[in-house]
């Protein structure tokens, strides 16, 4: 039965398991990135903290973090700007790093209209484009609105000075690499050339198209709120170019050696499919990716141990001795489920043609608390014992 | 578990798609990773599989060459136009600008200038990043397809929708409030409101929510189950997916739990760990009232799909 020992496996699986303590030490911007559901968040927390322990004044921006894990953080939950974690609910060893933790819960609300403040030629300007009836809509629908707001906000933070490393947890969008290419699809409905068909100079060549949108829009909308949208648009036209431009600096910024990616799957293989699809759309877009994280396997079995080793303490009942027999049989599939997940672990850093692959510690459940949280910073960046 | 505490997992998997069955659009939906897409191509196949024409559909904004749901079902990519995978199945990517370009032609008085106004870079690059144009168009394209006829005929019965993770059900409920809120009235308004009658009438539509039996993704059903029957679109059945099995007696659960002090670090206590995880996620969402399957945790290394019909297809002996 048993056909393995304790002794027989081998050290948890990592390759260049230094390298994520590396990376939290020394960039500005690290991406976290992955499809959905596979603890993205969380571990986007885990390297932000890891950041702290290092010392750096680090900042996690996240969209939607677990309810219970943010609470545990102490992150609040509608800010409008980013906070600092209470070092009393993190752990003591914060204090000795001189790190310190902050993070803010992305809300593209609030995001969009600091934008539309900054940019507008003056307060009066920002506070007649904020009253517009349209403007509460918008700022709420824009399609790729959150991608949208997570690159805006890591312009404006990451370019502020204000923080040593920023750790963003991109939005889980069918392609994490979405809020990359938002900021160019919002600026492409931004378009100059979209404004003039609603704002158009007379005799200008947009002229002819701009009555067929006249045509088309005040056929399918009605007259009324097609004058509203041109209002609406005007009113925004002269802040397009300097979107733009933000757009154009945070891929500067994220294709620079300032920024890491970081890609996080999980075993399954509709995860693995995609981080093979990430992996070769992070290619295509030039975008540096330093690692993978896979999340939820087995093949992370430091310290573990058989259940033929626990000795069954006197007066215990006969269900114990049938449930660890039974037990037993469950980590043979485990130590099998081990061997599979170090095979992945292997071919993520193969097929991502090098960096770093790093197995997390399966932690039961998910991660809820802060002691989870330390668990899974230590795991990532601590030495290969 | 489960058997002894609920019913058979065959019989409602059997009440399950015999309530689909006489639909026209199910949509599937739930957080990523769920395994969205297996429970999406396997029901699709087995309606197929007795005797329904379907067409499976998943929203994206092209043609893709690296479809999920195109693999799932067999086939090496998805396109823009239903093809046919297997026998009774049909595939297609549900994208918003075939809905626009739909719409136009319909509510324009010549096709001209709908072609024209699609072949617009600025009018298209708006309705591609509007306020809920982009899932109207969806939606419209939606309505397109299960009006297509063969001779008089519908050409399908049920369109199986897989619906993006971020864009779930709730987007497409909240459009047609969404854009009478922000639109007077007009054409547009009246095609979503078609579209709504469709979506919210329990003959016609249903919504199936897959989710994972553990403590968040629970959480996370709960809500999207009440976000989606507060958009009064009826739900027709909660799938929880990946259920670990149990070998243990109630009798052994509790000595393992009693002894759990020496157990810690043991290999295999994770799954035991699991179990009772999924006990209770169990537990909360039988409390919807919704059909409850609970499907197995397929070994990783199977075809997910194919043994998820053959779960749903078990109805027929």
């Amino acid at each position: 039965m048993s056909k393995h020992r304790p002794s027989d496996f081998p050290a948890p699986v990592a390759v260049k398991p230094t390298f994520l303590a590396n990376l939290v030490a020394t960039r500005k911007v690290i991406v976290v990135c992955g499809a959905g559901g596979v603890g993205k968040t969380t571990t986007s927390a885990a390297i932000g903290l890891a950041g702290a322990l290092a010392g750096r004044k680090t900042l996690v921006l996240t969209i939607d973090p677990a309810r219970r894990l943010a609470e545990a953080m102490g992150i609040p939950a509608a800010s409008r700007e980013p906070a600092r974690l209470d070092p009393k609910r993190l752990p003591p060893e914060l204090a000795e790093s001189k790190g310190e933790l902050w993070a803010w819960m992305l809300d593209p609300a609030v995001v969009f209209e600091d934008l539309v403040r900054n940019l507008a030629e003056s307060p009066e300007k920002a506070n007649e484009i904020l009253e517009t009836r349209l403007y509460g809509h918008v700022s709420k629908l824009v399609a790729g609105m959150q991608e949208y707001t997570a690159a805006e906000a890591l312009h404006s933070l990451a370019s502020s000075g204000k923080y040593d490393l920023v750790v963003l947890d991109t939005p889980p969008s069918r392609n994490a690499l979405e809020f990359l290419e938002a900021p160019k699809k919002l600026a492409g409905f931004l378009d100059e050339r979209v404004v003039s068909l609603f704002v158009p100079k007379k005799g200008g060549i947009m002229w002819a198209a701009s009555s067929l949108v006249s045509t088309v829009f005040g056929k399918i909308f009605g007259a009324g709120f097609f004058d509203e949208l041109k209002v609406f648009i005007g009113a925004f036209s002269g802040m397009f170019s300097a979107m733009r431009e933000h757009s154009a600096e945070v891929r500067a910024l994220l294709t620079s050696s300032d920024s890491s990616f970081i890609l996080v799957t999980s075993p399954e293989p509709s995860a693995l499919a995609e981080a093979h699809f990430f992996q070769a759309k992070m290619r295509e877009l030039g975008v540096p990716l330093d690692g993978s994280i896979l999340n939820r396997s087995y093949a992370y079995t430091r310290g573990l141990v058989r259940p033929e080793t626990v000795k069954v303490p006197e007066g215990a009942t006969s269900a114990l001795a049938s449930a660890l027999h039974k037990l037993a049989k469950l980590a043979d599939l485990e130590v099998d489920r081990a061997e599979r997940d170090r095979r992945i672990l292997a071919e993520l850093v193969s097929t991502a043609g090098g960096g770093f692959a790093i197995a997390t510690p399966h932690l039961g459940g998910a991660v809820e608390d802060v002691a989870g949280l330390l668990a899974l910073a230590e795991s990532l960046v601590g030495p290969d014992t | 578990m489960g058997a002894s505490r609920t019913e058979d997992a065959d019989s409602v998997a059997a009440r399950l798609v015999n309530g689909l069955s006489s639909l026209r659009a199910v949509l599937v939906t739930g957080k990523g990773g769920v395994g969205k897409t297996s429970v999406t191509a396997a029901l699709a196949r087995s309606l197929a599989a007795s005797g329904r024409r379907v067409l499976c559909g998943e929203v994206a904004a092209e043609a893709e060459s690296v479809s999920a749901l195109a693999r799932a079902l067999g086939a090496d990519r998805a396109s823009l136009e239903p093809e046919t995978v297997s026998e009774g199945l049909d595939l297609v990517v549900l994208d918003a600008s075939s809905g626009h370009r739909a719409f136009l032609r319909d509510v324009l008085p010549m096709r001209m200038i709908a072609d024209a106004a699609m072949s617009s870079q600025p009018i298209r690059r708006f309705l591609g990043a509007a306020p809920s144009l982009p899932e109207m168009g969806v939606l419209y394209r939606i309505l397109e397809l299960l009006r297509l006829k063969d001779g008089n005929e519908d050409r399908y019965d049920t369109i199986v929708v897989d619906l993006p993770a971020t864009g779930h059900a709730l987007a497409l409920a909240q459009i047609p409030g969404t854009l009478l809120e922000i639109l007077p009235g007009g054409p547009i308004v009246d095609a979503v409101r078609e579209g709504l009658d469709i979506l919210s009438d329990p003959k016609k539509t249903g919504a199936v929510v897959v989710t994972l039996p553990e403590t968040l993704p629970v959480s996370e059903a709960l809500e999207l189950l009440a976000g989606i029957e507060r958009h009064s679109i009826p739900v027709k059945g909660i799938v929880l997916n990946r259920m670990p099995k149990n070998p243990f007696s109630r009798a052994e659960l509790a000595a393992l739990s009693d002894h759990a002090a020496h157990l810690s670090g043991v290999l295999g206590t994770r799954h035991v760990a699991r179990v009772g995880r999924a006990h209770s996620a169990l537990d909360r969402l039988q409390k919807h009232g919704a059909d409850l399957l609970h499907l197995p945790d397929l070994d990783v290394e199977h075809d997910v799909v194919t043994g998820l019909s053959g779960h749903f297809a078990r109805r027929d002996r």
